[in-house]
């Protein structure tokens, strides 16, 4: 890809909605299984996740998911097969995405670098979140320990059924041409 | 390294924020960042991106070994808080920005500090410095906001 349509190729990705512009809308509602599963890989054994008896009496009231598995919901379900054909995402990419627009570039490498979460309120079992996610930024070109890239901010906004919003993230990820890690 | 608190060990008790004053130090938590940490955090966050859990397609990404996802320090940042904080506690805010990585066979070391409070009438607000190092450097450094009731306070 010539350098000026590049230049145009990240305009155009800045301010719009990822994906197919509706809002991401979670496969599973949030549910004790996923929760108990959660609760398990990082050992936290906070009873207001996974005892009913405890929540009740608690603050929450009934069980709560775990505040930061708000970004969990909302992933797509992993088409597990050519994933790292597809520069490692995990599902079909469609149309223009920074992923596709900086892989053709040969900014193929990428790592997360910022997630900041604004919690208005826990979720309970049942209740079916969606996501709206907007490319903010693309920074110019950087130099970084990794090798030259581009770091890309995404604002996501997290909503319960009725439209209120339950929280907001800001993430932010660098795509980057792999020099090996240096640190 | 620590031994993990145990479902049994678990606390029940949540900090009265009466009690919690800056320049508090949260109690250390030390993890082996073993592959299966690595790849029980990423699939437990639905973050199926190969570098999590697959060591070639890793290399081929210039990373030595496979390594933690973000979601998986999120989680655990989020552990970390409510260790402290106690099962009442509720997040409110949790910002963090990666510096360098941590591959599965590092060791993690969590430690937080009260930076400050802002008491209401039946909870406070503590807002609180995190900061995760390995072998590496700083692998996180953030902040957190975290809600706490006034013990006896009926909300």
């Amino acid at each position: 890809m010539a350098d000026d349509e590049f230049a145009a190729a990240i305009a155009r990705l800045v301010g719009k909605p990822v994906g197919s512009g509706g809002p991401s809308i979670a496969p599973d509602p949030v549910n004790q299984p996923m929760i108990r599963h959660w609760a398990a890989a990082f050992e936290d054994w906070n009873p207001a996740y996974t005892d009913p008896e405890f929540a009740a009496a608690s603050r929450h009231g009934e069980i709560v998911a775990p505040p930061l598995m708000l970004q969990t919901w909302t992933m797509a379900t992993p088409k597990i097969t050519g994933m790292a054909e597809r520069g490692g995402s995990p599902v079909d990419l469609e149309g223009e995405s920074p992923l596709t627009v900086f892989d053709a570039a040969g900014f193929v490498g990428t790592l997360a670098a910022n997630s900041e979460f604004e919690i208005e309120r826990y979720l309970h079992l049942g209740e079916v979140i969606s996501a709206i996610t907007v490319i903010e930024s693309i920074s110019d070109e950087k130099q970084t320990r990794l090798g030259p890239g581009h770091f890309v901010t995404w604002a996501t906004t997290y909503l319960d059924e009725a439209g209120e919003v339950v929280g907001r993230q800001r993430f932010r990820i660098l795509k980057f041409k792999p020099e090996g890690f240096a640190p | 390294m620590n031994v993990p608190a145990s479902a049994s060990a678990a606390s029940r008790a949540t900090r009265d924020f009466a009690t919690v004053s800056v320049g508090d130090e949260l109690p250390t938590l030390t993890l082996a960042m073993t592959p299966t940490r690595v790849v029980a955090g990423a699939i437990a966050t639905r973050d199926f991106m190969p570098v999590h859990h697959d060591r070639d397609y890793a290399n081929v990404q210039g990373a030595p070994d496979i390594f933690m996802n973000i979601l998986s320090d999120t989680a655990y940042c989020s552990r970390y808080l409510t260790d402290w904080a106690g099962p009442d506690a509720i997040i409110k805010r949790l910002a963090i920005r990666l510096g360098v990585p941590a591959f599965a066979g590092s060791t993690l070391t969590y430690a937080g500090r009260v930076t400050a409070v802002t008491p209401g009438a039946l909870d406070g607000l503590v807002e609180i410095d995190l900061r995760v190092t390995n072998d590496l450097g700083d692998h996180v450094t953030g902040s957190a906001l975290v809600n706490l009731p006034r013990a006896g306070a009926t909300t």
